[in-house]
């Protein structure tokens, strides 16, 4: 929320379901399209406010998503890191959800 | 005590005594007559609870406890039963009084307390028994689901330390066994990865970090691809990375061909067609009747039924590549020419050995005239006359010739690039033995837009004629591809080529390349170019010298290359991916910055370990 410039160090993602997440802001940018909506240059909503509404993208999916930020900000700088495991049905869903967000 | 013992007799005798009952079931019937009550059994097991509880108090008041008052609830008691169990557990109190573990704490105490404490020996011992775990053939309340249970050898003591029933036990040694097996897995995980790795590496993807999220997920798609139904609306780019995976893996079946059918979508690539049948290819042209962009390798399998389908059908073909088909007649391709030729804008043929003569050739040119791309390679039919006929393709803006076996003259090439030359931007000429100066003399006299330039495999070149096409008075726009791979001197007797008109690609080449393209230049292949200096490798790659396009460099088979050039080139070449160093013995020390794959050093282990930070070297 940028009430005073400083934009909150987090940032709430809502599936089309209704589940919230609250993930860091750093996470959150390893997607190239959420990095965008929050960019405070682009003058989205979704900036002003600190949420993203993700309507093709269900809870479970956006938990798995969201699993991968952290998992992905935490492995930033490390060598062979290894795949992140996720149950083989939800593979072809956040096939597309990755391919929305840019991840 | 003594008053629930009281009751229970009472209602023995009032069970006794009462004949008069009301409707009894079956089964009440059956157990009264073999002297067994519902009743007697539901308060006998409350006096059990009552009793357990009690026991439970007296040990929670701990000193209260005497002789008397176990005397006393133990009234009713077998007075056998009552003193075999006494000798019991005095046994057991003088066999904990004589423990190290006894003398230990009643040191302890002592040191506590100081003398004026009595802490009588007894006690202490009582408590001790309190403490330790009932033995095997003994009953005891289960630590986490508190059931009552007989103590078995091999009951397993829960997490506060008490022992567990058999559910229990059983649950958690399950428990124990997943979690040995996952440490398993994530043990094990390393070695399958290390292949990946090394996998990557040739492919020149080393960046530090997780891969992304897209292709973990492909990856995952591709494994078990056999499980899905349907791929959904998968954007293109998705599609075409799973059927090179695929392809690559070998399981593009006709089953799996049946996921990348899709109506809606105009463009299909399969990559290794090896399993495709007569049926398969026709079902590609049924289901996507609106494709433009048909690219069909390995399509051995593919026949003139299929082939005359597809021209019949799929009116909006604008790109056709199709590889290794080779039960393709010239009838067939002769009808596609005919129908599709006008509308093509790009024709890739690769590996034919049966079909696509010179007078086939003829046909090409005469109806594809729209064609913008033509790139034909390996047709091993093809001869000079082919060649010569292509000078009538004038719009053409990209080509690659690699023609097997037919040796082509210089002149006819030179007639080609004359003709061709002022629209082309790719231009690719491979394996042409006969190539020489004056062809290098016609592409930089009229090829003025290349961006692409590949010239592999030619001996009679000389450098200075190399040098000479990157002249920088040309006004020749720079090059983003460069590949002049294998242009060198073919003299076994005198491997270093002669020394005043150097043969090949040498110094003099490459210092004018990397001048007049330096700034565009993304990929550099100079594979087996060895009449290449050191001297000219260490000005070229100088550290100050700057590439900022550079990703992709082959150096292969350079014998020059050593640590300070690899060094160099690592300075000079700040956006580089990939360095292909295959035989280059001289070079096995230098730090390798992280985020680059060294491709081909001698001491392939080693050189996993890299440097940290890309700035440390």
């Amino acid at each position: 929320m940028a009430v005073n410039g400083t934009p909150s160090p987090f940032v709430t993602l809502v599936s089309s379901d209704g589940f919230e997440f609250h993930v860091r802001r750093s996470a959150a940018c390893v997607s190239a399209t959420i990095r965008r909506m929050l960019d405070m240059q682009n003058n989205f909503s979704e900036a002003q406010t600190g949420i993203c509404h993700l309507e093709n993208i269900s809870g479970i999916v956006l938990e798995k998503v969201v699993e991968y930020f952290y998992y992905n900000e935490k492995h930033r700088n490390s060598e062979g890191v290894p795949d992140m495991d996720f149950p083989s049905e939800l593979c072809l869903e956040l096939l597309m959800a990755a391919d929305y967000l840019i991840t | 005590m003594n008053a629930t013992v009281g009751q229970c007799e009472a209602t023995r005798r009032a069970a006794a005594l009462n004949r008069i009952r009301g409707p009894q079931s079956a089964l009440t019937d059956f157990l009264a007559s073999h002297n067994i009550s519902a009743a007697q059994i539901h308060l006998d097991h409350q006096r059990r609870i009552q009793e357990h509880e009690q026991r439970q108090q007296e040990q929670n008041a701990g000193n209260a406890e005497d002789d008397n008052a176990d005397a006393a609830g133990e009234d009713e008691e077998d007075p056998v039963e009552r003193q075999k169990r006494k000798r019991k557990e005095e046994k057991t109190l003088m066999k904990i009084k004589q423990s190290k573990e006894f003398k230990k704490r009643k040191f302890e105490q002592k040191k506590e307390h100081g003398s004026d404490t009595e802490m009588d020996d007894d006690e202490l011992a009582r408590s001790m028994l309190a403490k330790s775990k009932p033995l095997p053939g003994q009953l005891d309340n289960c630590d986490i689901c508190e059931k009552r249970f007989t103590v078995t050898p091999y009951s397993k003591t829960g997490p506060d330390g008490g022992l567990l029933c058999a559910k229990c036990s059983k649950e958690l040694k399950d428990e124990e066994k997943k979690d040995a097996q996952a440490n398993k897995k994530r043990a094990s995980a390393p070695r399958g990865r290390r292949r990946q790795t090394e996998s990557d590496r040739l492919m020149g993807d080393v960046k530090p970090g997780a891969k992304s999220l897209v292709d973990i997920c492909v990856r995952r798609v591709a494994n078990v691809v056999h499980d899905i139904d349907e791929f959904g609306d998968m954007p293109q780019s998705v599609l075409d990375r799973l059927s090179q995976i695929l392809s690559k893996q070998r399981v593009l079946t006709p089953r799996v061909l049946e996921l990348f059918l899709r109506p809606d979508i105009d463009r299909i690539d399969i990559y290794d067609c090896g399993k495709l049948e007569q049926e398969d290819f026709q079902k590609i042209f049924a289901y996507m009747p609106d494709v433009k962009f048909v690219n069909l390798r390995f399509a051995g399998q593919m026949k003139d039924g299929p082939m005359l389908y597809m021209v019949d059908k799929c009116k909006k073909i604008r790109h056709l590549q199709l590889g290794a088909a080779n039960l393709v007649t010239d009838e067939a391709w002769l009808q596609m020419f005919q129908k599709l030729g006008p509308q093509l804008e790009s024709l890739k043929l690769s590996e034919l050995n049966d079909a696509l003569g010179d007078d086939m050739v003829e046909e090409l040119v005469k109806n594809c005239q729209n064609l913008k791309r033509l790139k034909l390679r390996s047709c091993s039919h093809m001869g000079e006359a082919s060649v010569d006929a292509l000078c009538a393709l004038t719009k053409l803006e990209h080509l690659t010739l690699a023609v097997a076996q037919q040796e082509t003259s210089a002149a006819t090439l030179v007639k080609l690039i004359t003709a061709l030359g002022r629209n082309l931007r790719t231009l690719c000429l491979e394996d042409y033995p006969e190539l020489d100066d004056s062809v290098l003399e016609a592409i930089k006299n009229h090829c003025n837009k290349l961006t692409k330039l590949r010239i592999r495999g030619t001996s009679p070149c000389s450098d200075a004629a190399f040098a000479c096409i990157f002249d920088n008075n040309s006004g020749n726009p720079p090059l983003v591809y460069a590949d002049l791979s294998d242009n060198r001197d073919m003299d076994n007797m005198n491997p270093e080529g002669p020394q005043d008109n150097p043969i090949g690609l040498g110094s003099a080449a490459l210092e004018a390349l990397m001048k007049h393209s330096g700034e565009r230049l993304e990929r550099l292949n100079l594979k087996s170019c060895r009449h290449i200096s050191h001297d000219a490798l260490i000005n070229v790659f100088d550290g100050v010298k700057q590439y900022p396009e550079l990703k992709d460099i082959d150096l292969s088979f350079v014998t020059q290359v050593d640590d300070v050039v690899m060094n160099g080139i690592f300075k000079s070449c700040p956006a580089l991916a990939k360095l292909a160093v295959f035989a280059c013995f001289n070079a096995r020390q230098a730090r390798i910055p992280a985020g680059i794959a060294v491709v081909g050093l001698p001491n392939a282990q080693d050189s996993i370990v890299v440097g940290g930070a890309l700035n440390d070297w």
